[in-house]
């Protein structure tokens, strides 16, 4: 059974745009993202499966539960991590775990100190006096101290430094060796291809599409800008496999590939390089992906803009 | 993966005792700074009582009849009447139900802006348990606060030898204490409709100053004395000079727990502000 489902779920606030017709499930076991920039309606989502917000319609259930009906029995079960994490600022840390402990009839904070020395988090400081990444150290505790079956991230990771952020991610992993169910809304496509087993795609409160991380990672592509110490040879680069949208500019080839990076690196091998730079595509340039070449979505307001090559990188390996 | 398909499966500890008691502790300062502020007021008052007591009952013969009308004042010829008058007609009433309606605006708007209701609401914590807790620790807190104020004025009292009768501050507290919860009822019933603690906070103190506008105008008007029913001022009324109405008592405090119970279904069918 999956743990997560959700039919049509549709929320539509007055002015502000919700979510549309979002139909998913998330399975046992797996680490699932849900990816999509600011606003596409991710915390919207998290919020209605929580009960927070109610459906303009639709349903969802969790663990096999109405997220209406039975929402307290889902809720103790699982574990959130707001993206925003906040209570009131003149709580301790200790103080919140305390009070959460004694609602969830969790005995004692072992398992939140050991996870607190682990993340160096501070459980003796009023919350309002700790800096957005430790006090969302406090809220991935809060989140997992009392083990739940389920953990729901939004956007965890976001006003952390890198050493944290590999410290997080670190830890969803261990959950997944665990067997737990996590859902993790980001707009860091690296952060989800790194993670997560599949991918839920939501734009403008669309679900655009639910593809598995090779999937995705196959359709993604890397820009690349070659500099070297004469003119290029267009043609040389433009035969390798997965190009396309090669330009060259004096010194300098330009292109997108979805193909193996070896052939790009011995091909350049071949002249002198004075400067090579790889970079992936934006989380926008993604969707344009998903938008122009699935077909899917056609209508769904790809906003008229051309998509590069998308859906020619499709078939380009 | 196991489904809980009953709720007495589900593992909770005790939600509404645990929620009580952190509301508490956070209010715990609230006896000596609210408390303590206006109890030592009305020690103030008590304590300078012996050396104006001659004079009273000249400066209420001076005042207008319409004045002494509008606070119910009969006469100043006892202390009760004049702690009455100068403390349990306005400041403390206005202040206390101040207290409770941000109390309320508090524990449930006023987390529901920050975010923080939504990390109490990921727990398994029902909405009205929620709104249980809140006002248990609203009674409770102001109980709490009027015990400091009773307590500093019977002490005043008896330091300069006053005879204030302890029963007849007794009421005068009893009845503030209805008259806040029936406040905080009215915080709690805006509650359900927003989730912005500025704007119930202004409905329900809104509502006191109307109400108390209109039992002015009640005692004022000829023939007006009808709208007086529409305001919880009237209920209140005067219990230090005489003795707490029960029925009123009662009536307030019952009111504010069904507006409680009023609000909290309409905040239990709301989307709780992101």
């Amino acid at each position: 059974m999956p743990v997560i489902e959700t039919d049509g779920l549709t929320k539509r606030y007055g002015s502000a745009r919700g979510i549309e017709d979002v139909s998913m499930t998330v399975e046992a076991g797996e680490v699932f993202g849900f990816l999509g920039p600011n606003g596409a309606g991710k915390t919207t989502t998290v919020r209605v499966l929580l009960d927070l917000l109610h459906p303009t319609s639709g349903s969802a259930r969790i663990f096999g539960l109405d997220t209406r009906r039975d929402s307290v029995a889902i809720r103790a079960r699982l574990g959130n991590l707001p993206g925003d994490f906040a209570y009131d600022p003149q709580l301790t840390g200790r103080e919140l775990l305390t009070l959460l402990a004694r609602i969830r009839g969790v005995r004692g904070l072992g398992r939140a100190e050991a996870l607190a020395e682990r993340f160096r988090a501070d459980l003796d400081r009023p919350l309002g006096h700790l800096s957005r990444g430790n006090r969302q150290k406090i809220g991935l505790i809060q989140a997992l101290f009392h083990e739940p079956e389920l953990l729901i991230l939004d956007e965890p990771t976001s006003g952390l430094d890198p050493l944290m952020q590999e410290e997080f991610m670190a830890l969803v992993g261990e959950e997944r060796e665990r067997g737990r169910t996590v859902f993790l809304s980001s707009h860091d496509l690296d952060e989800v291809e790194r993670v997560c087993d599949r991918v839920g795609i939501i734009r403008e409160g669309r679900l655009v599409a639910v593809e598995s991380v090779a999937e995705l990672t196959r359709k993604s592509y890397r820009h690349v800008r070659i500099e070297l110490a004469g003119p290029p040879d267009a043609a040389e680069f433009a035969a390798l496999p997965g190009v396309r949208d090669l330009a060259v500019d004096g010194r300098t080839v330009t292109f997108k590939t979805s193909g193996p990076l070896d052939p790009v690196v011995k091909a350049a091998a071949r002249h002198t390089v004075v400067d090579i730079e790889l970079s992936h595509p934006t989380l926008e340039e993604v969707f344009l992906t998903y938008y122009e070449g699935d077909g899917r979505t056609a209508g769904a307001g790809a906003e008229g803009r051309t998509a590069g090559a998308g859906a020619e990188g499709d078939g380009a390996r | 993966m196991s489904v809980a398909t009953e709720t007495s499966a589900v593992r909770r500890g005790s939600p509404l005792a645990a929620l009580v008691r952190r509301g508490l502790l956070d209010r715990r300062r609230s006896p000596l700074t609210w408390g303590g502020s206006l109890g030592a007021l009305s020690a103030l008052i008590v304590a300078i009582y012996p050396s104006l007591e001659d004079q009273l009952d000249e400066l209420a013969d001076s005042y207008p009849q319409s004045l002494l009308d509008a606070f119910g004042i009969q006469d100043l010829s006892t202390p009760e009447q004049y702690l009455s008058a100068e403390m349990f007609s306005l400041i403390v009433p206005f202040a206390i139900a101040f207290y409770a309606i941000r109390s309320v605006a508090r524990a449930i708007p006023g987390r529901e802006e920050t975010g923080g209701l939504d990390v109490l609401l990921s727990a398994p914590v029902r909405r009205g348990e929620l709104v249980a807790a809140a006002l248990v620790v609203t009674a409770v807190a102001t109980a709490g606060v009027l015990a400091v104020v009773g307590a500093l004025t019977q002490l005043a009292a008896l330091a300069v030898g006053v005879d204030l009768p302890a029963g007849a501050t007794l009421a005068g507290l009893a009845s503030s204490w209805a008259f806040a919860l029936f406040f905080a009822g009215v915080a709690m019933l805006a509650a359900g409709f927003s989730g912005r603690s500025a704007a119930i906070s202004g409905v329900a103190a809104g509502a006191l100053l109307t109400m108390y506008v209109l039992d002015l105008v009640g005692k004022l008007v000829d023939g007006a004395d009808w709208v007086r029913r529409l305001s919880a001022w009237r209920y209140y009324g005067n219990a230090l000079v005489d003795g707490l109405d029960w029925a009123a008592f009662a009536g307030l405090a019952a009111v504010g727990v069904l507006l409680f119970a009023l609000g909290g279904r309409l905040f239990a069918r709301r989307d709780v502000a992101g």
